[in-house]
This record gives structure tokens, sequence and C-alpha cells, in this order.
């Protein structure tokens, strides 16, 4: 007879008079790894919150451990005993694990905190999962994935029986979450249940027991073992499907006679041997590093000025700085957030990297009109005096899109583009990046995880942590030695090429 | 804007906001001036507390009394406009609020309970009508015949028919075993089979070392064959090639849980919202209401479920167009007529 660990019953919720989940279901059992895909992020928020919290409903019942900790009625229960991993770390990052695990614990009840005893406390949970991280370190020094590893092991001695993994898969290379399904599944034989919520249902092929489709805030259905393969819901996602199929067409023949339009030479920290790369005309490559450490260094070395590794970069054969050139565009992750400045107009951040190419653009109207005149077709009038709050999130990505676009950078570098967004957006983005390199624009995409990057790229660069490099052509991606979303459809590309 | 703040004034709850907010003010300004006079050190400590203290005692009052009643009352009369049933609450707006809302209960629930007897009542009469030693004679009849004629087919499929007819209308009882439920489905879907040959399959399953338990809980009786039926007639029927249909058993240590599924058309997502909506709004007159358009048995399949057992337990659909879809029941894992919670619809 199995447990119950979680169960949501008909659930109705409305949060500021929007109704944000409608007749969801769903139920979790001891042990089980459940996984979950948003097909579109409408309602994803309140969903997280209702997992810890039990807000007042509209309709509905939720169980925990097989007790009513909330219905319709009024909550029984203010919090669920739920771990919640994500990609903002809940830790203290000023406090070393063991404090981090034992002491901020609800029912933590020492005077005097022994570290010695703390750190012996700790070893036994550490040994079982083979993981070796110091009880005395500070959370502000652990690595990605040796954070997620601590608040995983918080929930656990915290007796939470209930995890959820939301997102994690882009934020870990695929060594490190290989090892974490290994945690992961372990303590599921233990009978703690897990929810694995993540972009494509791929994902949740190798590691999941069942799989539930979220859509518009309802469980659409819920797929077995046997029925979680993606041939099974091509309907769900026919239209992205379409897109990739119809890129994989354009792009038969890879074009090894496009000019190189820009060469980077990296030195990651700790690494003799230099990481080389060139990019072509109008070509998307994806760079993936196998080694956390070394992807932030890339990362960072892209994003920021202050980074601390030796690079040089070669645009049309001229050596070039990467920060403060027009030519080289940036998109960092979560760009519908982080890429906007939000005391701004729409037309204000749109027209903010064109001071370099054209003087007096805050001032001459006629040059904002010839904007707005260009783009008339794409967004509508009002929406260009809009301030960014009152964006929905399709406009801002339209909107960091579009703003490279009138930058007219010779290469663009985009750091996890798909990073954070549901199905319908990720789509959007998608056709965003084509539109980029239909203008002649070169992208280079750094990932950690390939995801959808992989759909739309030209050309792969795999690094390990030994610097060591592989390179995949967009007909080699069938071969791919993991499984990536859209496999079947490189496969049936690769068989008809 | 404003003209609806006015229009405001109209209610009860309005007026005791205001009425609230500005007791509030005066208080909050107290608790200033006091807290000045005592930081001036012309007035003692218990100055300064006294109007705090208040305060924090009448927000007590006021949210743990008046507001959250309030804000129940005022949830349930807008679920009830919404179509949902009126429940009762702890704690009415006025004694006679609480004879209204019993009053209209009554009203509301006497048609259901008179459509479940109602539909008990249809058994019996055809139970009367049709007088079924009569029809099950005649099957045997039927039968004796074929397997003269070496029908195999045909004496087979009048065997079944007998069973299926002997199981729905002589036995009137609401609860049945999982066990007899199953074996209706099964001769059912026998019957269909001879409509529909090897273009549908069915498979149950269940764990093993759970099934000798399952088999014994209790359930309302004909709840999974409606639904197999629909899920053939509206599921796999209109599918090209073969379908499987499955029933899933699962049980916890408190719930029973049943899943129908099929790998059929499918329906698309408004049509899924509102089967669901209908579920959810437990309306025994929506149902009837929509007899004429179909989809009655499932409506009426959870109805029986809320009525016997409460709101918490009842059923789901889910559906994904061209995929297939699963109804899914959650029902006590009981094994006694006795747990049942309402046993008043016997």
């Amino acid at each position: 007879m199995r447990k119950e660990i979680f169960r949501m019953e008909r659930i109705t919720y409305i949060s500021q008079e929007v109704m944000k989940l409608e007749d969801f279901n769903l139920n979790i059992y001891e042990g089980e790894i459940l996984g979950f895909v948003p097909v579109t992020s409408y309602g994803m928020r309140d969903f997280l919150n209702l997992l810890k919290e039990n807000l007042s409903l509209y309709d509905g019942y939720v169980y925990y451990n097989e007790v009513l900790v909330n219905s319709w009625k009024s909550p029984l229960v203010p919090t669920n005993r739920i771990t919640v991993i994500q990609h903002t770390s809940s830790l203290v990052e000023q406090l070393t694990v063991a404090d981090n695990i034992f002491v901020l614990r609800k029912k933590f009840q020492g005077e005097y905190i022994r570290p010695r005893s703390l750190q012996e406390q700790l070893e036994p949970f550490l040994q079982e999962i083979q993981i070796k991280i110091s009880a005395n370190a500070y959370v502000s020094k652990l690595s990605v994935f040796e954070r997620i590893v601590v608040e995983l092991l918080k929930g656990i001695i915290s007796g939470h029986k209930l995890i959820v993994l939301h997102e994690i898969e882009s934020l870990l290379t695929s060594n490190e979450l290989n090892e974490l399904y290994g945690i992961i599944r372990y303590y599921a034989k233990n009978g703690t249940a897990f929810l694995y919520i993540c972009s494509h249902l791929e994902e949740t092929i190798t590691l999941c027991d069942r799989a539930a489709l979220f859509v518009n805030g309802r469980v659409e259905k819920v797929l077995q073992a046997e029925d979680m393969q993606v041939e099974n819901i091509l309907t769900v996602f026919w239209d992205y499907a379409s897109l990739v199929r119809g890129h994989l067409k354009e792009h038969k023949e890879y074009k090894q006679s496009k000019q190189v339009v820009c060469e980077m030479r990296y030195e990651f920290q700790n690494i003799e041997a230099p990481f080389r790369f060139e990019v072509r005309y109008a070509e998307c490559l994806v760079i993936q590093c196998l080694d956390n450490d070394m992807y932030y260094q890339l990362r960072n070395t892209v994003v920021r000025d202050d980074a601390k590794n030796e690079y040089s970069i070669v645009l049309n054969q001229k050596k070039v700085e990467l920060h403060g050139n027009s030519n080289i565009g940036v998109i960092q992750e979560f760009a519908s957030k982080t890429m906007l400045f939000p005391e701004m107009t729409y037309m204000d951040n749109l027209c903010f990297n064109l001071g370099s190419r054209m003087s007096g653009v805050w001032l001459k109207r006629n040059i904002q009109n010839s904007i707005r005149l260009e783009f008339k077709d794409e967004i509508e009038e009002e929406v260009f005096d809009k301030s960014i709050s009152d964006l929905t999130e399709k406009q801002r990505y339209q909107l960091v899109y579009t703003k490279i676009l009138l930058q007219k950078p010779k290469v663009l570098f985009c750091i996890q583009p798909f990073q954070g967004a549901d199905m319908d957006h990720r789509m959007y983005i998608w056709t965003l990046l084509e539109k980029l390199m239909k203008k002649g624009i070169s992208i280079v995409i750094l990932a950690v995880n390939l995801g959808d990057t992989l759909s739309i790229a030209d050309r792969f660069i795999r690094v390990d942590d030994k610097n060591q490099q592989y390179e995949f052509f967009s007909d080699e991606f069938a071969s791919m030695p993991s499984v990536v979303p859209w496999q079947y459809l490189y496969e049936q590309y690769k068989n008809e090429s | 804007m404003m003209i609806k703040k006015f229009k405001d004034i109209n209610y009860i709850s309005y007026r005791i906001t205001v009425i609230w907010f500005v007791i509030l003010i005066l208080l909050v300004f107290w608790s200033v001036y006091s807290f000045t006079a005592f930081y001036n050190e012309v007035v003692p400590f218990v100055f300064f507390a006294a109007p705090v203290i208040f305060l924090i005692v009448l927000n007590t009052i006021f949210v743990g009394w008046i507001r959250k009643p309030f804000k129940e009352t005022e949830k349930m009369t807008q679920r009830f406009l919404d179509g949902y049933e009126l429940t009762e609450t702890e704690v009415y707006l006025t004694p006679a609020m609480e004879a209204e809302v019993k009053k209209i209960n009554n009203i509301l629930n006497d048609p259901k309970m008179f459509d479940l007897n109602k539909r008990q009542a249809q058994y019996l009469a055809l139970q009367n009508q049709i007088n079924p030693h009569f029809l099950y004679n005649t099957l045997e009849s039927i039968r004796s015949e074929a397997l003269i004629a070496s029908l195999d087919s045909v004496a087979e499929m009048t065997e079944a028919l007998a069973i299926f007819f002997r199981y729905t209308i002589s036995k009137v009882e609401n609860l049945v075993s999982v066990e007899e439920e199953l074996e209706n489905c099964k001769t059912y879907f026998g019957i269909q089979k001879y409509r529909f040959g090897n273009r549908i399959h069915l498979e149950i399953e269940y764990e093993e070392e759970e099934w000798q338990d399952i088999c014994q809980y209790r359930v309302p009786k004909l709840t999974l064959q409606p639904i197999l039926e629909n899920s053939i007639i509206h599921g796999t029927e209109l599918k090209l090639g073969t379908s499987t249909l499955k029933i899933q058993f699962q049980c916890t240590e408190k719930r029973l849980i049943i899943r129908v599924s099929d790998d059929g058309v499918g329906m698309s997502e408004e049509k899924l919202w509102k089967l669901n909506k209908k579920l959810r709004m437990n309306g025994a007159q929506e149902a009837y209401q929509n007899e004429s358009k179909g989809g009655i048995a499932l409506v009426n399949v959870n109805n029986r479920i809320h009525l016997l057992f409460g709101e918490e337990y009842g059923m789901h659909v889910y559906s994904i167009e061209g995929v297939g879809t699963d109804v899914e029941l959650s029902i006590p894992a009981i094994i006694s007529d006795k747990e049942v919670a309402n046993r008043g619809v016997f």
C-alpha cells in the first residue's frame, strides 16, 4: 500500500481577483519522483507558493501526508514541510553549511553551538550520498551544485517528505546533473518524494516515475512511465516541433564557406591550453561547458568587465575589446528581467544602445518616429510609451531582442537565453534569435545545459573540465551522448540527409 | 472611481470598515500622543502602553471575530453565486441568515435526494415492468437456440447480456465491492468487443500485493461501467485503428484511486475545462439541465460519490486532444458500508 505524501484536490486559487489555478489536481506518493512540465508558466508561481504556504483557496483541498492541511473553508496549517530548491538560494550565505542545516531548523533548541558536534552529525549524511562538502564551509563559497546538495540535505534532515526541484537543469552541467539524479534516486528509495519541475519532457524520462503536464493553471495530463515519450504527446509540442523542423530543413547544409566574423581566445584559470573558437557569419554557435566553474568564468568575462581571465577577441580581423563595443552585443540570462531599465519607457529602453551609433537620439524626435515607423508592423503604437512594469513578458522579450536588432552588432553573446521561460516564450525567443541571424548577426550561446539551445544551433562545441573540445554540426546532433530535447527530430533529419 | 466608492456606502460591510478605520486612526493618534507624553516624562509608561495594548486587543478581536467570519460568509455567498452548493459556516451574520441558508439548502437538496431516489426507483420500475425472470429466461432460451444452431458467439453474447442485466437491474444496493464492479465492466467490455472486434483492448493494472484489499473495497454501484462506456463512445470509437483502455487501481492508507484511461481522440482544452467545471460545481441541477446535451454519466457518478462520501472525494478528468483521456476517481478506502460518511442517502 503506497503512502500519499501530497495531494492537491480540485484546487481553484484566486489571487488579486485573477484565477491563477483552476481545477488543479496533483498527487505524489512516497518515494516517487514526479516530473512536472510547465507548458505555459501561467499560475506556476502561485502553485509554488501553495506548495509551501496554505493560502486561502477558492475551492479544493490540500493534503500533506494524507492529512487535510488546507481547504476552501480555511487553511488548517499555515505552512507545509516542503523544500523548494530553485535558482535563488534559500540558504544564508554568511553562515556555514552546518549552521544552515542544523541551527536554522525550526526545532533547534541548543543554546551552545558546537561546530564539531554539528560536523559529526552531518558527516554520515554526506557519506551515504558520497559527497564531500566541508561542514564549516561558508555557503557563499559553495559551487551551485554544492549549494543544491546542501539545500536538499537540509530538507531531508528537517524531515521534509517532499522536495521540489524547480528548473535546476539549467544551473548544472550534465555530469553534476547525473550525480544529483543519483542522490535523488537514493533518497526516493528511502521514501522521500520529489517533484522535478523542468521545461522539457525529455529531461524527466531518465529520472521520473510519472510526469504531469501543466497548461494554463491546470494539470492537463499525467503521463505514466510507459507513456513518457514526446512522440506520444506530439500535439502539445506541435508548434514548437514545426519551428525546429523548419529550422533543420533550412540549415541542411552548414555553410563552412561562410566567412569567419569573430575569433576568440580565452584562458580558463588553472588550465594551460587556451580555449579558442571562431564564429562564422550569421551562424548560431552553442558553447556548453561541462564544468560549472569554467562556465561561470566564461560567463562573467562576457557579462562583466572586471573578470580576471585573459582573453583576446578578433572581430573582422581587428583586435577589439569585448566590453563597450557596439559590434558585440550581450544578452544575459533571465533577459526580460535583467536587461531592461524598469523606470524607463519601452521607447527609452529601445533607444538605449543607439547612443553610440547616432548622436542626438534622445533629442531628435524624428529618429524616434523613424523607429516607430520601422517597427509598426510588429509593435503596437501605444506599447512604445508604456512603462516596463506594464508590459507583458512577451513584450519584454521583444524589447530586449529588438534593442539588439537596432544596435546591429556583428556578434551577439547570449547567456542561457531560454532559462526561466515557458514553452510559448521559448518559442518566441527562438523566433527572435532566428530573426537576428537572418539579419546577419552571428550568435554565440553560452549554456550549461543544452535544453532548447541545441535546436537553434548550427554548430555546437562541448568543453570538458580539462578544456578538451568536441565539435558537433547540426547533422550530428542525433548522436549526442546525452538525452536532449527534440532528439527524435534530429534523428529524422539525420535519416533524411 | 469616486462614484463607485460612494455607492459602496450602501453596504453594511463598507460602513463597518469605515467605522473601524476611524477608530483605528483615533487609536493611532492616541498612541502617538501618549508616546510623546511618555517620552517627555509627562505621563507614566502605563499611559502610553494602554492605547497600544487596546489597539492590539481590539485588532485581534476584529480580525478573529468579525473579519474572518465575514470573509467566510462572503466567500460562501460568492461560491453560491458561481454555481456551487450553499455550505454552512461556523458564524453567521444574523440568526435570520442562518435560517435562510438552512432553508435554501433544504430546497436545493430536496430535488437531488429525490433524483438519487428517482434513479433507484427507475431501476425498480424497470425491474417491475420487465419482470427480470421473464427477461433472463428469454435470454437463456436464445442462448440455448444459438448453441443448438452452433452459433457460439451469439450464445456467448446472450450470456454476457444476461449477466450484465442481472447486475444492473436485480442488485439494487448503493455500494458494491470493487471485484463485483470490475466483473460488470469486463462483461460490458465483452459485449462491446462483439461490436468493435480487435479494435479495442482492455488492460487492468494493479499492484499484486494490494489486490486482495482492493477487491474488498466498497464503491458506488455502476461507477466504473459508465466511465468505461464513455471512454469507448467518446474516446476510442472516433479513433482510427486500435485502442487500449486501461483500468488502474491504486490504494493509499485512506484512499482508493481508480483511473480509467483511453488512448482515443481526447478532447480540446476548452471542452476539458467545461467538463471539469461541471464536475467541480457539483450541480445535480446542472447535470439534469444538460441531460439532453450528453456527458451526464460522469457528472452523475461524481454526484453520487460526493453524496455518499463527501466533497473531498470525487472525479477529475485529464485529457489532451489527440492523445487520450484519463478519468480519475478518488474515493475512501472502506470495506464496510457502515463507514460511509453519509449513510442517510442509503
